[in-house]
């Protein structure tokens, strides 16, 4: 799932593009086989193409969670940059087995986006219309247009949510994580992430009740 | 119950758009971090150019950096030298440091140069 001036990130199998033959598939294949721990300690110790796998592999995550979390453009790039910035700086002490780097990236973008919320940055919906989100091929037009209305009435009312149910229920059911691992990132107990999700969706459903026909969606 | 499945399902619509649209990193900010990445790694190669060799070696150049180099630790053994050399053969105007460490006595007659009847005479 590629558009113009974008970059697909792995994501569960979907998105990327096709392998090229040869030699080309074979290094491809080789990063693709790395651990993040192993391209960390690559990077830390030069490798060039480490940085390559690991900003392929992790930035899209960085730069999407805090897309939905900000819910502006400008800001969630910089908050993706400067995380990414993070790990390039850690990376000589970063100690393999003791988490994973996913999580600790997670952890720097909530905390980046904490911070942002703290200095009083305004985030609104609206930067997000600025830029549409490129076409899915998979989906005809109708339902990229029904995506998108729903992407866009989904994020209003992420907005409306506290900050810490927002992060959970961004986490949770857009980014797909397991409890635990979302316990770890914001460094709550896992039963504290339960409750943080179930209050976001009944926010979220009753922020969006009403608007079922609107959105496309029937009872039948 | 079967309210609770709808809403469910309503939610999970539009959480499947939104996953749907969030694969894809700006060109241009993935240039960035690629950017800041090489700006690190070049940082780091100019303060550590000799720490390849293994770790071992790595930590011997690191040591000797924070010292000032080979030249401070010549002035270090010369002055570690000279240290021992005064402890085994110390110059007469130095106390003898063997004989301050072990404990020796001596008697010392304070009366010895002067003669009892003077020192009495002294209180008239």
């Amino acid at each position: 799932m590629t558009g113009a001036g974008n970059i697909s990130g792995p994501r569960g199998g979907r998105g990327g593009s096709a392998a090229p033959p040869g030699g080309q598939a074979s290094a491809q294949d080789e990063d693709a086989s790395l651990s993040d721990d192993a391209l960390v300690a690559l990077f830390a110790n030069g490798d060039a193409r480490a940085a390559h796998v690991l900003t392929a592999r992790l930035g899209p995550r960085s730069y999407a969670v805090a897309l939905r979390v900000l819910g502006d453009r400008d800001e969630a790039e910089d908050v993706a940059q400067e995380a990414m910035m993070r790990l390039w700086r850690m990376a000589p002490d970063w100690r393999p087995g003791e988490a994973k780097v996913s999580t600790w990236l997670y952890r720097v973008v909530m905390n980046l986006c904490l911070d942002r919320k703290r200095r009083g940055k305004r985030a609104g919906t609206a930067r997000l219309d600025d830029v549409p989100d490129p076409p899915d091929p998979g989906r005809s037009a109708p339902e990229r247009m029904q995506d998108g209305a729903r992407i866009d009435a989904l994020q209003a009312a992420l907005m409306e949510l506290p900050e810490r149910q927002r992060q959970a229920v961004v986490l949770r059911h857009i980014e797909e994580l397991s409890n635990p691992e979302i316990a770890g990132i914001m460094e709550i107990s896992v039963e504290a992430v339960e409750s943080l999700t179930a209050r976001g969706k009944r926010a979220l459903a009753a922020a969006l009740a009403g608007r079922r026909e609107e959105l496309g969606y029937s009872d039948g | 119950m079967a309210e609770n499945h709808i809403e469910d399902g309503f939610l999970e619509a539009h959480f499947a758009a939104a996953r749907r649209s969030s694969g894809d990193l700006p060109a241009a900010l993935a240039a960035r971090m690629l950017a800041d990445a090489a700006g690190v790694q070049a940082a780091r190669a100019a303060v550590a150019p000799a720490g390849r060799a293994g770790s071992g070696a790595g930590l011997v150049q690191q040591f000797l950096r924070v010292l000032g180099g080979w030249p401070t630790m010549g002035g270090l053994a010369a002055a570690c030298a000279a240290g021992v050399w005064l402890g085994v053969a110390p110059p007469d105007f130095l106390p003898d440091p063997v004989g301050l460490m072990v404990q020796q006595s001596s008697d010392v007659n304070l009366l010895d140069s002067y003669a009892l009847s003077s020192v009495l005479a002294e209180d008239g």
